[in-house]
């Protein structure tokens, strides 16, 4: 059963493996009911209008408005699409999986409806290689769907087309940015691209392409069915509706965890997260993901989990996920984890980035060696400035963002490891992997 | 994406500077003469890619820096590339690029020619914070037999690898790895071979890509840079040399935009060794044996004496000045009409003069805008490499569409939208029928033809071989009337002729029926004619100005008859050759390193060749050489240097009146953008330049419908034939037709030079697919064609009934099998044993 906190939307019936299939989701969820009277009833401009209304906020990263970016696609003939982004590549993240593994048609259904708003004729989703059994499902899912003709040639008979792939992406983090993901999706090196022009007016192939998180495009059905005003309900005036919050780390219960956006960090954290273990503290947690910047304790757990407080306190709600450090994680060896991930997943275009994140991992390897002086993490914090903001794609910032807060926040902890590098009894415990269920109030 | 092209201003560092909308910041920052750095950036390459980061500048309004290389300009923009934000940034991309860099630029190739090095003076912060190790690669290694690749120097700029993606599209250099592991490379560590890969080594900025065949041979500070032009090919790229004590010892680009866009083929990039080679020939001879300038002129003088006007003279590669000068001797001194430049026949005057209208003729920049383009009966890349280069950027940039028409397969039929494959000999049917098409009639020119009816501005680019059939150069003029070229700006036709200087050779006076100018004269004897009259008797002496005959022209054996019947035989030469050893006195040529002289562009655009390097000792100024030629033989030119020679030129060739050598400086004039340009047959004046550009989806690999064209059924004597129809379609004897081309790598260029030697072409048959499986070939097997043994190679999209050969290669040339008509061919397989 769901905990008092939570809040389930999109996660309503999860636990029901019934809701994986077309007729599990027709009869526990009224599925596809909306895509039907969105295609039969509805026009581009009605659906377009009632998720900008909404207030709907990208789930993938940068919060953007979903129902505006719907509405930068300029009208024509020309082909559009639809890209879901499902490369769920991010230290923290696992939301999309849950959502992908345990309510496929909701995503599909979702995707439909976009579409109509976006006017797509085409639509892929684009999976994370790794994402091999989710996958799977999806296939199964999109089989159905078209089956029963909620994909394909003209839709339910009212001549809208639309084709949806499932690509299976090979593995690399940048294919989550938008642009690598399209230039990947075209099968050519998965680089970021300039902007602009920006997908919305010049993405997949050239043409007009809406890009969503999975998460983000699950809402569509619900916001349809049930109208903005509904989904406003929930959630904080610049954040509205739910959140499905990946919790991992130092605490007792990770998971996946939906809730009202806005209830306390703390309720998220030791309510439903069940809080550290026995006996240790929480010294600081990533609100959103390994990108976020680092809050202490005591900056961040008060604060309401939105948008705009993460934003406040120098952080960022990012993809919703929060990774959890209790006092026995050295912050330095978390420091060097964190960079050593964007070292490895930066694609190497641009050179702030590239060139950033492996001098940054080789200052970070010295230090936690005790071959560094105090005048090196001057050095390291100047890095990260250099990084921040001169880069092609925010990979590089994702870095020299935690990066650059760690060294500025836990300076001392830095200079007593580099002094000692002997004392810190297990570098190894950081944060531990993704857990495999909902939360484990499930 | 629109350059709107409305004037604005914008204001940077506090200076107003004017700037077109649209256009890229940097762009317009250069203009105004605000030097912003940058590595990646260069419009050549495409769009830009914004991978470098170190044209970031501050634009009022926006909180982040921008990279100014792909932010268009806006009006009244404030823009600022000095401020402390700035210069932090431009610091710290400077010590990013450094952190992995070797530095070894004491032993660098590109030391003191490097952009890294000047930026890193220019904008870095002038010391390192780093002393972590760096990264290392094996180097340099061999990415290509002519390019080293030092990956520890590359700073990933992303330059060398569009150019291969997007310029010359051969594709085979990727970015390999990722992140700070990503290195260049290709596809399983093969060479990179393509044609146009030198350029790469041009714009790499850094010493990353070095060409062997420079390395370590000089310092910026011992060299000097000499503008010139490269004289292989028509394509007549501006070079410019580094010379080095007096010798060439690399050539690169001398950007001109209205030529060849920047770039070089490989040909004229490492074609500079064979003015070395043991095989020049560096003073005069006579029957073989070395003499002097004195004795060898006395024996010329006398041996054309001796013709009493039985002579002839066909050019080959000269100057404008030397074709003039040799006409002159020809018709004045020797009383002879018989002169010609093109190596079998040609159109008539009155057909040149009409191609030569300024309102048909297209010029190299109208490729760029043009909205249908027809490539006919050449592949630009072996016949004028630059060429294909623009072709594929006019469908890439601009959304040209391209329609090829042409025996052979080419290069760019992946970018077609239809094609049309002809049988030799069946050129000037296929023109007539293509003009009809495009005028409406249904025939098998018409899928070529849909493209090109109403297609707006419409560039033909065609080789000059088609017109050695009657009737093919007429035709063409109907192809540009029906497109409607003479009143549609930026439309028009560009010849690709066989040889380097071939317009200007023709515009010179060196033809059997036209003088300078194109003007009327006594009717002489075409190459061929020339030929059967040494053979026939009818002439006795023959001067071959820079044309080899036995290797380059048809019809081998008849030109052995041919120069083994004459009485006397002058031939001026690069190199010693077949021809050399049956001439009775052999001249030394100049190279184009060497020589001071004008050429005209196939465009019509006059460009000069200057010395640049030193002449071997006993070599001569070839214009020298023919004005005491002309003395000795009772004609006093008044020529007695480059000046005197190009003012006899333009005074005598009506088109280049008035022209001054400093109007064609650098860059070259063309005749016909001239104030009040004559026109070659009526004197109106010429229109005015094209429209702008329009947009267009990139799109360059398609699969091009391609339509086989049957045979008229009566052309001269290939009633036999039964050629390309779609299927097997060969004659009943089970002989093919023969089709010949000129392999862009077969000549001196690569036999004679060390760098290009391994690219030297062997012949090879090729056969299509059908004729293969009927006479059991496969690729690889040993055949015999007529006589020339070769291998055989199977090729998709050459038609059934039709084999290629190569025209050139030193072993089995194809231009021995050549007889003026067509050529029927029997394909004998050899067993391993025979072979
Ligand atoms: C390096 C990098 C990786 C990203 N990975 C993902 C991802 O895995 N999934 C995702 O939805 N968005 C990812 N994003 C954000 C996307 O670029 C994009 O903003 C998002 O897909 C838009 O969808 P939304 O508006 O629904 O959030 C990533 C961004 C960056 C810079
Ligand atoms: S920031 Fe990193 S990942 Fe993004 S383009 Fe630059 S190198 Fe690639
Ligand atoms: S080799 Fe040179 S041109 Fe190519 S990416 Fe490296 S630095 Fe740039
Ligand atoms: S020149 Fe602008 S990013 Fe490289």
């Amino acid at each position: 059963m769901a905990h008092r906190l939570e809040k389930r939307v999109l996660l309503e019936h999860a636990e029901d493996p019934d809701l994986r299939t077309l007729d599990g989701y027709r009869r526990l969820a009224g599925g596809y009911e909306t895509l039907e009277r969105a295609y039969k009833e509805m026009e581009q401009d009605e659906v377009l209008q009632e998720l900008e209304d909404s207030g709907l906020r990208g789930r993938g990263g940068a919060g953007f408005s979903m129902g505006k970016k719907a509405s930068f696609l300029p009208r024509g003939d020309m082909a559009k699409y639809l890209c879901c982004n499902a490369d769920e590549s991010e230290p923290g993240a696992f939301k999309d999986r849950e959502l992908m593994q345990r309510n496929p048609h909701q995503l599909i259904e979702g995707i439909a409806i976009a579409a109509l708003a976006a006017d797509a004729g085409h639509a892929f989703i684009f999976i994370r290689g790794e994402y091999d059994e989710q996958a799977d499902i999806l296939d199964a899912a999109v089989a159905e769907a078209y089956e029963a003709g909620y994909l394909g040639t003209n839709i339910l008979g009212c001549h809208r087309d639309l084709e949806l792939v499932v690509h299976r992406g090979a593995g690399a983090y940048i294919c989550g940015e938008e642009t690598a993901l399209l230039d990947a999706l075209e099968g050519k090196r998965g680089n970021p691209r300039l902007k602009p022009p920006f997908p919305a007016v010049q993405g997949l192939y050239g043409g007009p392409t809406l890009i969503n998180n999975v998460e983000t495009l699950s809402n569509v059905p619900h916001i349809v069915r049930r109208g903005a005003e509904w989904f406003k309900g929930f959630g904080t005036e610049q954040s509205p509706g739910t959140k499905v919050v990946s919790v991992s780390g130092g605490v007792r219960k990770p998971g996946n965890y939906e809730v009202e956006l806005g209830i306390p960090t703390r309720e998220l954290i030791y309510d439903l997260a069940g809080g550290p273990e026995e006996g240790h503290e929480i010294k600081a947690f990533f609100p959103g993901g390994s990108s976020s910047p680092v809050l202490k304790a005591e900056e961040g757990l008060d604060l309401p989990y939105s948008f705009e407080a993460m934003a406040e306190a120098g952080s960022m709600l990012g993809s919703g996920s929060i990774i959890v450090c209790d006092d026995r994680v050295s912050i330095p060896h978390l420091a060097l984890r964190t960079a050593r991930f964007y070292h490895h997943e930066s694609c190497g275009k641009c050179v702030p980035c590239r060139e950033g994140t492996n001098w940054t991992v080789k200052m970070l390897e010295r230090m936690v060696r005790g071959e560094a002086t105090p005048m090196d993490l001057d050095i390291v914090s100047s890095v990260q400035q250099n990084i921040i903001g001169h880069c092609l794609c925010v990979l590089g910032d994702s870095m020299a963002m935690p990066v650059g807060a760690m060294v500025r926040k836990f300076r001392e902890e830095f200079e007593e490891v580099m002094a000692n590098p002997d004392l810190v009894l297990d570098p190894h415990a950081v944060v531990q992997g993704a857990p495999e269920t909902l939360g484990a109030s499930t | 994406m629109s350059p709107a092209g409305r004037e604005v201003t914008i204001t940077i560092d506090g200076r107003e500077v004017p700037a077109v909308e649209g256009e890229m910041l940097h762009d317009a920052a250069r203009k105004g003469d605000v030097e912003i750095p940058y590595f990646c950036y260069e419009p050549k390459l495409g769009d830009p890619v914004g991978a470098c980061r170190m044209c970031l500048v501050e634009i009022e309004g926006i909180p982040k820096l921008q990279t100014s290389c792909s932010t268009p300009v806006r009006e009244g923009m404030v823009v600022h590339t000095r401020t402390e934000q700035v210069k932090e940034a431009q610091n710290s991309v400077v010590e990013f690029l450094l952190v992995n860099h070797p530095l070894d630029c004491p032993v660098c190739d590109k030391g003191g020619e490097c952009p890294l090095q000047d930026i890193s003076y220019g904008w870095g912060p002038g010391k390192s914070r780093v002393i972590d190790e760096k990264r290392h690669f094996e180097k340099p290694i061999e990415l290509s037999p002519l390019v080293a690749i030092d990956r520890e120097r590359c700073i990933l700029c992303y330059r060398c690898v569009r150019f291969s993606q997007e310029v010359s599209e051969d594709a085979q250099l990727q970015l390999i790895e990722r992140g700070d592991r990503t290195y260049v490379g290709t596809f399983d560590d093969r060479p990179y071979v393509a044609p146009f890969q030198g350029n790469i080594t041009d714009i790499c900025p850094v010493g990353a890509l070095t060409n062997y065949t420079y390395r370590f041979r000089a310092r910026p500070w011992d060299i000097e840079h000499a503008g010139s032009v490269c004289t292989i090919c028509p394509s007549q790229c501006n070079v410019s040399f580094t010379v080095r004590d007096e010798k060439v010892k690399r050539v690169i680009s001398r950007d001109n935009h209205e030529v060849d866009d920047g770039w070089l083929c490989d040909r004229g990039r490492y074609g500079f060794e064979m003015f070395d080679a043991p095989e020049r020939v560096r003073e005069p001879q006579l029957k073989g044996g070395a003499v002097s300038w004195e004795q060898a002129l006395e024996a010329v003088a006398e041996g054309l004496r001796r013709a009493g006007g039985k002579v002839a003279a066909i050019a080959g590669d000269a100057s404008n000045e030397e074709g003039f000068l040799l006409q002159r001797i020809l018709r004045d001194a020797l009383g002879s009409p018989h002169i010609d430049s093109r190596p079998s026949r040609g159109p008539k005057a009155d057909v040149l003069r009409r191609l030569a209208e300024p309102n048909v003729s297209a010029k190299v920049r109208d490729i760029d805008e043009a909205d249908a383009i027809l490539v006919l009966g050449t592949d630009p890349l072996h016949s004028s490499p630059i060429l294909d280069l623009r072709v594929r950027k006019a469908i890439r940039r601009n959304g040209a569409k391209l329609v090829v028409a042409t025996e052979r397969p080419t290069a760019l039929d992946g970018g077609a939208e239809a094609i049309a494959r002809y049988a030799p000999g069946q050129a000037a049917h296929f023109v007539g029928e293509l003009a009809s098409a495009i005028g409406g009639s249904d025939n098998v020119a018409t899928p070529v033809a849909e493209t090109l009816r109403d297609a707006g501005k419409v560039v033909v680019i065609w080789g000059e071989r088609i017109a050695r059939e009657d009737g093919a150069a007429e035709a063409l003029l109907d192809v540009a009337a029906a497109t409607n070229m003479s009143t549609t700006d930026g439309a028009g036709l560009l010849e690709i002729p066989d040889t380097t200087n071939a317009r200007g050779l023709r515009e010179a006076g060196c033809l059997p029926d036209a003088g300078p100018g194109l003007s009327d004269t006594t009717a002489g004897k075409s190459t061929e004619e020339i030929r059967e009259a040494l053979i026939s008797g009818e002439l006795t002496t023959l001067v071959l100005f820079g044309a080899d005959p036995l290797r380059d022209f048809p019809d081998t054996p008849a030109w052995e008859e041919a120069l083994t019947a004459a009485d006397f035989v002058l031939t001026f030469s690069m190199h010693d050759n077949a021809t050399t050893a049956k001439s009775d006195v052999v001249l030394p040529l100049e190279t184009h390193a060497e020589k001071d002289g004008t050429v005209t562009h196939p465009d019509g655009r006059l460009q000069r060749v200057r010395p640049s390097a030193s002449r071997p000792e006993n070599v001569v100024p070839n214009i020298l050489v023919l004005s005491e030629l002309a003395t000795k033989l009772g004609l006093d030119t008044g020529i007695d240097s480059q000046p005197t020679a190009f003012q006899a030129l333009t005074n005598a060739v009506t088109l280049y009146n008035g022209i001054e050598d400093e109007q064609i400086g650098g860059r070259g004039l063309r005749w016909q953008d001239r104030e009040g340009a004559t026109s070659a047959r009526t004197g109106t004046e010429q229109p005015g330049p094209g429209g702008p550009p329009e947009g267009g989806s990139p799109d360059t690999q398609r699969d091009a419908p391609i339509s086989m064209v049957q045979p008229d059924p009566t052309p001269r004597g290939v009633a036999s034939a039964d050629p390309p129809s779609g299927g097997p379609s060969t004659a009943a004897n089970g002989d093919l037709l023969l089709g010949t081309y000129r392999d862009l790598w077969a000549g001196p260029v690569t036999e004679l030079n060390p760098p290009l030697k391994f690219l030297t072409p062997q012949q090879r048959v090729e056969i299509s697919r059908t004729d293969a499986e009927r006479l059991d070939l496969k690729s690889g097997d040993k055949v015999r064609v007529n006589g020339i043994e070769a291998e055989a190679h199977v090729k998709e999209r050459v038609p059934a009934g039709v084999v290629f050969m190569a025209e050139g290669v030193s072993d089995g040339n194809a231009n021995a099998l050549l007889n003026g008509g067509p050529v029927q061919v029997k394909i004998e397989k050899l067993d391993e044993a025979t072979a």
